[in-house]
């Protein structure tokens, strides 16, 4: 089964529908900075090329890695609080997955919380880098 | 008519948009590019309803108004510029206009071991021609540093830079900074040392008419759309002395006088550097603009928008924490770069745009510039003649309460 629109895991589908019930713009942007917070940081001393997401006007920095049971787990920051809380979701969304599950997920949440639109064509840019490098890496892992 | 901001906003009709989020347009990106007047618009929707051909080359009716229309807009913003006995080519902008003088002039006239002086300050399109031209021809390209604390151009080192220089390339208003560069005394010394002058007056050109005669630049590179004309056209206004020192670089139809099959000949004039159909709508568009603001005085209104950016940058200081560029003395550029030190630029920029304001956010294609700052990024709002009290501050008040709920 693939990860997609009507079949995301539950946690991103309850993250989706609270996007969908707001409408107003800066309440979203609330939100993400909310979102921003729950996120296994990354400090800045672990930043390095490795983890840099490129085409980001923000420094972002993604480390894909597996929990003791195998399963997917994501650190990253952002110096962007709006950046992380995408982070934040793409790693709520993963958490707990098989690396054979990441790489066939869709990275259309992002559009159907309504927030592709609210970024820039850099930032969004650098959102599918960011979910490209997550893929490559689940890939690695031998999904 | 003395200058008031309420009398160009009912010609501009994207002033009035209401934005998907329901909020209203604030418009602050002015200097990235300027909203335009309903003027402009008629003028190149007539052009495509009643007189569209090509130029030049037809003798039909069409042709000779579109001819007659698009030679006629070259001669009015020729004359607005003050370029007297020099050229004014059209090119697609700024950019262009630089690279075009890389290539027409720079190509053949400078050689292995040629010196090129630049700032620190300039903008990446009178960087990278410079440095393609360098790495190709092996000009040596010497900095003159921006002094941080005073925004201001090392003009010790400008000086003591020039022996042996054959070019000056020089931003004529920072883009980032606001900050008018003692240009009279670049050129100055420049010609002293022999060498020409190419100014990057993208950002002065909505602000000041330059009259480049008086002025004595050599080259000189403009946008109209950053003073209210189209997009896709600006120009590259040449003394004649250098002109006679520039050759053909693109070539095709229209700049040429005869082409047999082993070799051409080209037009005189600034035709032979406009190959190809040229931007007929766009540069009526320009001189739509220019008879648009010739309504009033450039001055006043550059006055009014300098006035708008001491008022922002004085409030932005205000607030704990923001770092604000430029003096914003007289005859500045009406742009306030800021950083806030906890509220990253991009967050800034989208919580603005949430509130309807459009500001810039980004290196502003001047990253020497930002480094030298140590950063990589600002925020700039940037203001035209059409920008108000009120919406600055709105802007002001804005970011207080951003900074208060986010930091």
């Amino acid at each position: 089964m693939m990860y997609e629109a009507g079949s995301w895991p539950i946690q991103l589908q309850q993250i989706i529908d609270e996007f969908s019930e707001v409408d107003d713009s800066m309440e979203r942007i609330e939100m993400l900075f909310e979102y921003s917070q729950k996120i296994d940081e990354l400090p800045m001393s672990e930043w390095c090329d490795d983890t840099k997401v490129h085409g980001c006007q923000s420094e972002a920095h993604v480390l894909p890695m597996q929990n003791d049971d195998g399963t997917f787990h994501l650190r990253g920051a952002s110096d962007a609080k709006l950046v992380q809380g995408l982070i934040a979701i793409t790693a709520i969304a993963l958490e707990g997955l098989a690396p054979s599950e990441v790489t066939i997920f869709s990275s259309d949440y992002a559009s159907e919380m309504g927030l592709m639109n609210a970024l820039t064509p850099s930032r969004a840019n650098g959102f599918r880098n960011m979910f490209r490098k997550v893929v490559l890496a689940a890939q690695e892992m031998g999904g | 008519m003395t200058f008031t901001p309420e009398q160009a906003r009912p010609d501009i009709p994207i002033l009035n948009r209401v934005l998907p989020n329901g909020r209203n347009l604030v418009y602050l990106d002015n200097a990235a590019t300027t909203q335009k007047p309903q003027q402009v618009i008629n003028a190149i929707s007539n052009f495509y309803e009643t007189m569209n051909s090509n130029v030049h080359r037809a003798v039909h009716t069409l042709a000779a108004e579109a001819t007659e229309a698009y030679e006629g807009a070259r001669d009015k913003i020729a004359e607005w510029f003050g370029i007297g006995d020099g050229h004014l080519i059209f090119t697609a902008g700024t950019t262009e206009a630089i690279n075009l003088a890389a290539y027409a002039w720079g190509r053949h006239n400078l050689v292995a071991g040629d010196v090129v002086v630049l700032t620190e300050m300039e903008h990446h399109s009178d960087i990278v021609p410079w440095q393609m031209l360098a790495q190709e021809r092996e000009i040596e390209i010497r900095w003159v540093p921006l002094q941080v604390e005073s925004s201001s151009l090392d003009m010790e080192v400008f000086a003591a830079s020039m022996e042996g220089a054959k070019l000056v390339g020089c931003i004529h208003t920072s883009n980032v900074l606001g900050v008018r560069n003692p240009v009279e005394e670049v050129i100055r010394l420049a010609h002293s040392a022999g060498a020409r002058v190419i100014l990057d007056a993208a950002q002065a050109a909505p602000h000041d008419r330059l009259n480049i005669a008086e002025l004595g630049a050599d080259m000189v590179a403009v946008s109209a759309h950053k003073m209210c004309g189209p997009t896709g056209i600006g120009a590259l206004m040449v003394n004649a002395e250098t002109f006679a020192e520039m050759h053909p670089f693109i070539g095709g139809g229209d700049m040429v006088l005869e082409v047999f099959l082993d070799h051409s000949t080209y037009q005189e004039g600034v035709h032979r550097f406009e190959a190809g159909t040229p931007k007929i709508a766009e540069a009526i568009g320009w001189g739509a603009a220019i008879d648009w603001l010739a309504q009033w005085d450039i001055a006043e209104i550059h006055s009014h928008a300098l006035g708008l950016a001491r008022h922002t940058a004085a409030g932005l200081r205000e607030i704990k924490g923001m770092r604000v560029f430029g003096e914003h003395g007289d005859g500045d550029g009406a742009v306030v770069s800021f950083i806030h030190d906890k509220l990253h630029s991009e967050d800034m920029a989208h919580m603005l745009d949430a509130h309807g304001i459009a500001v810039r956010t980004g290196h502003h294609c001047a990253q020497p510039l930002l480094r030298k700052l140590g950063l990589t990024s600002t925020n700039r709002v940037s203001f035209y003649l059409y920008n108000t009290m009120a919406e600055a501050d709105f802007f002001l008040a804005t970011v207080r309460d951003l900074v208060a709920r986010f930091t």
